[in-house]
């Protein structure tokens, strides 16, 4: 069996060929970079597909299953370069889109920019009103839907060249039946164009919300399809017949026919795969309980993994480029704070570092491309924690007097510091960042970090993970093998998942056989196509697992959480259950639940998922040794959080074996990795080669 | 007294309580039941010291940023420092003890450190209703008495243990308590957060250390206050516009003056010559809601968070260099016992007039006129079984052009940023349905080389007999355009029935406890901006833009802009006629 991961970033394009004989045998594990291709990453992708075959020395033709992590959809909607979207909705109610909640995106402001007005997904022009209506609360037809005015703005979109049409009517989660009907007539006259209905691609409540999630679909739908065809198309050119699964933003795989009905499920395609590998790596470092941080050069992605399952997003939380998108996500936080955040004094003359960076271009001051404001990666390099020598295994030359000269200028001089003490000032007010923003997606919603493993990754994770740990008082650290490379890594091992949901409103407490027929009727459907997706899949029946979860909230709230269900059908008997899981979460969530209040399902949530075969990492030879002599390259001068200058030495990490230690202070040096072990820590060497630093 | 702080530990110090802050927010957001809290946001929550300054307040809604220190210095005089005990929780909603309004209501905790009261977690939130005259909102009554319950620094918990009569008494004095007391317990879940998070922070730094960051966080956001007000040239300048009516006197309006005294890096609102306090309820706290208004015209004019870089912290520091005047007995600064809930209207206009007068010096900071409105509706009946419902609703409006930008469409603007409720969830609970949702397009914005936002237009159907009270103004003075730019349009009120569509009647900008049949339908449009420049020298491609897109037509483009247009037959109907266009604007400007 060959499979490969392949992540793309802003920068490059990560590869993962993993090899493994049938059942137990022998696994190898191929790892490569080739520079990302943003004009079209699938050609990028495909460069580097070749490249890892080339390496690992099989056939493009032998790869059995491809998996891919994807930023297409997300750029395209930051960078706003989508589909040109035409809409049929409800007479009364064109706007919707326009007017969004209408909350400003600023309370101190009055220059401010609507997004979703300045830059909409759909124009007011091509919003078009159509007489139906659908009445609440029970779905019944007050004004029968208008035929012809559907086909007559179906018509003008065709004169317009239009190639992507939504239609969205008001109560179209209570009956879809205007909403088929109209789709039908539109496929008529244009039956080449991407076309979707709110009630397809999320069916729930909230008008704007899924209005607005539809809208996005049909945005990034057309291009997004493009982009996944061409990929199959130039894959099998270059000779890779492997079955390709594209990563979704919930944190499993789909497939490229579903993937571009519903790409709205891919917009943390990106991000997605660094947590899964963070769960992966814990689970094999037998640490259920992760708290991950991606850390690039800009951003730094965070994310929290308990019991061994990923956090999802409340979806009324869910939105990218400040508009809401329905569907489950991994709660996945980004905050400007990375290698290449800018350290400045601001005219009141606080210190501040990011979210400003210096990006790629000119990138921090050491790289010598003509920046000449200091960044954190500058900092770590003026206390001699990044060596010029070992940069990105070398492939990057810096300077570090460049850092110095950057750092005493703009930081030092002006607050009368010295440079180390400008540095370390520098690292401790990102780190300081980075932790209030992973205690906002832990402690904020009652996670204790105590009972908690940091793992850093990303090139640069390792460097901070230490000292991330400390601030917020996570248990211990852990420094994935491949810092890298740990997102596609991820990749090859994410299952197929699925999910399917609808509205239901029902009060639990107080339910009667009626209402559990009901809600059991739309849980069996739900069921029902779950099971067929995965059947049309391939996946065989004993494979298929389905979890219900009930999204509630006390009668008169207005949000939700979820509460899982029991397998059986609901019954007066067993309602208990959610309603008690609802308690559980909602203590847990705000502190405060309540028994006298009655609890409202409004919707439920069948998620279905198959377990794919997972990557198998080789066990790395015992070695059992403490700071073992083969693996130390030389020492260096370091200065740690303390600000003490110590002679640090730096150890190879290729060259530790299991069950090694390393006592701080110690660098642990790799390809494109640096694991900072200051002193009164220790890093364990794992069976697979993780790193596990914990204070002594 | 501790020494300074080095900038780093300032830096943590400062993102820790911001943090808390937000925390305490979305607890009580999204623990609350009733939508004017859990949709709207109507709501405000922060740490205070024991001196009553703002250490750190969520960024929800601007009205309520900068008034709990009034609520607290109002609770003093019921509750000294000294009363305190560990456990403790006030509820104060007194108007004329630093309330907003009545309705507003304050929950206070007190937070001790080694057995010392070292601060306050506090927060506010809009209650649907407690009780007053008429069900949810008030209008014309005649005293604070018919405001509902009066809460004037009440322990509602004594060393942790509940007051069980105060709470039956809260929850017998209004039309919804399954709302109400809901929403108490998400305010009471959110100070007790903030106590938490506040005693670990002062663990992890001691209380030095923190109190020490507070006050140089305090002192850094007023010097990046003075720092931008110092800018302006010294002098006065002066602003006015009136009001509808008080609600009751029809045929009298109410004029506002403003004159903003710039006096090196501080600044004085001088609301002397507005009009006198008014017999309804239509009249403004002084410290819970005038002054707040002056404070957020400032921030939000002076240290606009989209224009800068920098995060400058919510605190006292920048309320410091502001003064505000406004004589006893106006209607800014009533004397009990005149009614003061209703108040929205006239700190929108306030702060709205403060940006006009200060326009010719701060042309880049500046907007045209703004809607500077509120449409506060109280929707209300009583179900078959007895219980009412109330819902109330806030209605966006619109900003004026800006420097560099058309003014945002139906829109929260000024004073307000409340979210509106989904229809859908509305339609599902309510006997209530929505039948017009959309952008006004019944008058154009006012036009400009950056044109004003258009208003809204929303219609509201009863599917049941009701109630309806409607806060409301600027049926009658227009928002204006600036540097050339022409005024927007003036809101109105219509109501008709469903059945009798064409049978419809005008209704005034304020109105109280009006009986509503099944099948009325309330239909406000919001006053929209005011333009900003010569509409001359708007870009044509944004005029056909706004062709095209139903802001604006044809006509009007030509006639206010200059720009004429061709028809074509795209399937969009129009084209730039760009010739024609540079003659008739030559023209017109000739």
């Amino acid at each position: 069996m060959i499979r490969v991961g392949v992540d793309v970033g802003g920068t490059f394009t990560d590869i993962v060929l993993e090899h493994s004989e049938a059942g137990d045998g022998e696994q190898k594990v191929f790892v490569t970079k080739v520079p990302s291709t943003l004009h079209d990453q699938s050609e990028g992708v495909v460069k580097g597909v070749l490249q890892v075959c080339k390496l690992a020395g099989v056939e493009p033709g032998e790869i059995d299953m491809l998996f891919h992590g994807t930023t297409v959809a997300t750029n395209m909607v930051i960078e706003r370069n989508g589909a040109e979207v035409g809409m049929l909705t409800t007479k009364g109610f064109r706007d919707i889109l326009h007017m969004g909640r209408h909350k400003r995106p600023h309370n101190f402001s009055l220059q401010f920019d609507v997004p979703w007005q300045s830059k909409p997904l759909v124009k007011r022009r091509n919003r078009i009103a159509i007489s139906e209506r659908i009445m609440p609360p029970d779905g019944t037809v007050e004004v029968g839907l208008d035929e012809d005015e559907v086909r007559e703005a179906a018509e003008l979109f065709k004169k317009r060249g239009l190639n992507a049409v939504i239609i969205s009517f008001l109560f179209s989660f209570l009956n879809d039946s205007h909403e088929q009907r109209a789709k039908e007539i539109v496929k008529e006259v244009m039956p080449g164009a991407y076309i979707c209905a709110s009630s397809e691609v999320v069916n729930v409540i909230r008008e704007y919300e899924r209005f607005s999630s539809t809208a996005m679909n049909a945005y990034i739908g057309p291009k997004t399809a493009r982009y996944l065809s061409n990929l199959e198309n130039r894959l099998k050119e270059n000779g890779v017949d492997a079955i390709v699964r594209i990563m979704q933003s919930n944190g499993g795989i789909s497939t490229i026919e579903n993937s571009s009905e519903r790409p709205i499920g891919l917009l943390l395609s990106g991000p997605a795969g660094g947590v899964i590998g963070g769960r992966w790596t814990g689970g094999h470092c037998d640490t259920g309980n992760v708290i991950t941080i991606d850390i690039g050069g800009t951003s730094a992605d965070i994310s929290v993994i308990q019991n061994g399952e990923l956090r999802i997003k409340n979806p009324r939380d869910t939105e990218v480029a400040s508009l809401p998108v329905l569907v489950p996500m991994i709660d996945i936080d980004a905050i400007g704070a990375g290698g290449g955040s800018i350290a400045y004094v601001d005219a009141g003359g606080a210190f501040r570092v990011g979210p400003r960076s210096a990006g790629a271009t000119p990138g921090p001051a050491c790289y010598g491309n003509g920046g000449t404001e200091p960044t954190v990666t500058d900092a770590q390099v003026a206390l001699g924690r990044l060596d010029p020598a070992h940069f990105l295994g070398g492939d990057i030359s810096i300077d570090p007097d460049l850092a110095v000269k950057a750092i005493e200028e703009k930081i030092a001089k002006p607050l009368g510091f010295t440079v180390t003490e400008a540095a370390l000032g520098i690292l401790k007010v990102i780190n300081n960042n980075m932790a209030l923003a992973i205690n906002a997606n832990s402690v904020a919603k009652g996670i204790d970090p105590r009972s908690f493993t940091l793992m850093g990754f990303g090139g640069a994770g390792p460097l901070h993970s230490v000292a991330l740990g400390e601030i917020i008082g996570a248990k211990d650290v852990i420094a994935p093998l491949q810092p890298g490379i740990t997102a596609a890594m991820g990749l090859l091992v994410t299952d197929l998942q699925y999910e399917y949901t609808r509205s239901v409103l029902a009060f639990l407490d107080t339910a009667d056989e009626a209402s559990f027929a009901n809600v059991n009727k739309i849980a069996g459907e739900l069921m029902a196509e779950a099971d067929a997706q995965l059947e049309s899949d391939g996946i065989p029946k004993e494979a298929r697992r389905f979890k219900k979860v009930m999204e509630c909230r006390y009668v008169g709230q207005g949000f939700e959480l979820r509460a899982e269900m029991p397998d059986e059908p609901l019954s007066a008997d067993n309602v208990k259950v959610v309603i008690d899981n609802f308690f559980d979460i909602h203590k847990q969530q705000y502190g405060h639940a309540f028994r006298d209040q009655v609890t409202e399902a409004v919707t439920i949530r069948v998620v279905a998922n198959a377990a794919v075969e997972q990557l198998r990492l080789p066990d790395l030879p015992k070695g059992g040794r403490a700071n073992p002599e083969d693996a130390q390259l030389y020492t260096r001068k370091t200065v740690f959080d303390d600000g003490v200058e110590v002679e640090t030495p730096r150890y190879d990490r290729m060259k530790l074996l299991a069950d090694d230690t390393v006592a701080g202070p110690a660098l642990i040096t790799q390809h494109n990795s640096t694991t900072l072990v200051p002193p009164g820590h220790t890093a364990t060497v794992l069976g697979h080669g993780d790193l596990r630093i914990a204070r002594i | 007294m501790t020494t300074e702080l080095d900038p780093i530990t300032l830096q943590v110090v400062g993102g820790a309580l911001h943090s808390i802050a937000e925390q305490m927010g979305n607890v009580l957001y999204r623990m609350s039941y009733s939508s004017i809290i859990r949709e709207s946001q109507d709501l405000g929550a922060g740490l205070f010291d024991t001196e009553y300054n703002t250490l750190c307040e969520s960024d929800s809604t601007p009205m309520h940023i900068g008034s709990l220190p009034g609520y607290l210095r109002g609770i003093e005089q019921t509750v000294p420092l000294s009363d305190w005990k560990p456990g403790d929780c006030v509820i104060h909603n007194h108007p004329y003890k630093g309330a907003s309004h009545s309705p507003d209501i304050a929950i206070v905790m007190p937070v001790f450190f080694e057995g010392e009261l070292v601060g306050f977690s506090a927060n506010t939130a809009h209650h649907v209703d407690i009780g007053a005259a008429t069900p949810g909102l008030i209008i014309d009554v005649p005293d604070v008495w018919a405001e509902g319950m009066l809460l004037d620094g009440v322990k509602l918990y004594e060393e942790g243990v509940r007051n069980e009569n105060l709470w039956k008494y809260i929850r017998d004095n209004t039309r919804v308590p399954g709302l109400v007391m809901g929403d108490l317990e998400a305010q009471i879940a959110s100070a007790e957060l903030g106590v938490r998070r506040f005693e670990e922070l002062l663990q992890t730094y001691g209380k030095a250390t923190v109190l020490q960051a507070t006050r140089q966080l305090m002192d850094y956001t007023e010097r990046m206050m003075r720092r931008e007000i110092a800018k302006i040239p010294d002098g006065e300048y002066f602003a006015e516009g009136f009001l509808d009516d008080d609600g009751r006197d029809r045929t009298k309006t109410l004029p506002i003056k403003v004159c903003v005294r710039v006096t090196g890096d501080s600044v004085e609102i001088d609301l002397t010559g507005s009009s006198p306090q008014v017999p309804t309820a239509f009249n403004v706290p002084f410290d819970g809601s005038t002054m707040v208004a002056a404070f957020f015209v400032f921030r939000a004019m002076l240290l606009d968070t989209y224009t800068s870089t920098e995060f400058v912290p919510q605190n006292e520091g920048s309320f410091r260099p502001i003064k505000v005047t406004a004589p006893k007995g106006c209607i800014f600064n009533p004397v009990m016992p005149a009614a003061a809930e209703a108040r929205f209207c006239q700190i929108q206009r306030m702060a709205d007039l403060v940006i006009k007068a200060l326009s010719p010096v701060l042309p880049e900071k500046c907007t045209a006129g703004n809607a500077a409105t509120l449409s506060f509706a109280a929707f209300s009946g009583v179900r078959p079984n007895g219980d009412y419902w109330v819902f109330l609703e806030v209605n966006e409006a619109a900003m004026g052009g800006r420097p560099e930008s058309d003014g945002p469409d139906t829109i929260e603007e000024l004073m307000r940023n409340t979210r509106n409720n989904p229809l859908e969830d509305l339609g599902m609970h309510l006997p209530l349905i929505c039948d017009r949702y959309e952008v006004r397009d019944d008058v154009p914005p006012g036009a400009g080389k950056f044109r004003g936002g258009s208003g809204v237009v929303k219609s509201q159907r009863y599917l049941t007999p009701g109630y309806m009270t409607h806060e409301s103004d600027r049926h009658l003075d227009v928002p204006w355009g600036v540097f050339g730019g022409k005024e927007g349009a003036c809101g109105k009120m219509e109501i008709y029935n469903f059945e009798r569509p064409d049978e419809i009647r005008q209704e005034y900008s304020k109105f109280s406890g009006l009986r509503t049949e099944e099948g009325d339908v309330v239909s406000y449009f919001s006053p929209s901006g005011g333009g900003y420049g010569d509409p001359l020298e708007r870009d044509p491609q944004k005029v056909l833009d706004d062709v095209l897109d139903g802001f604006i037509d044809v006509d009007h483009a030509k006639e206010a802009y200059g720009v004429v247009l061709k028809e074509v037959d795209n399937g969009y109907g129009w084209d730039l006629d760009l010739p024609a266009t540079e003659a008739l604007r030559a023209q017109s400007a000739a």
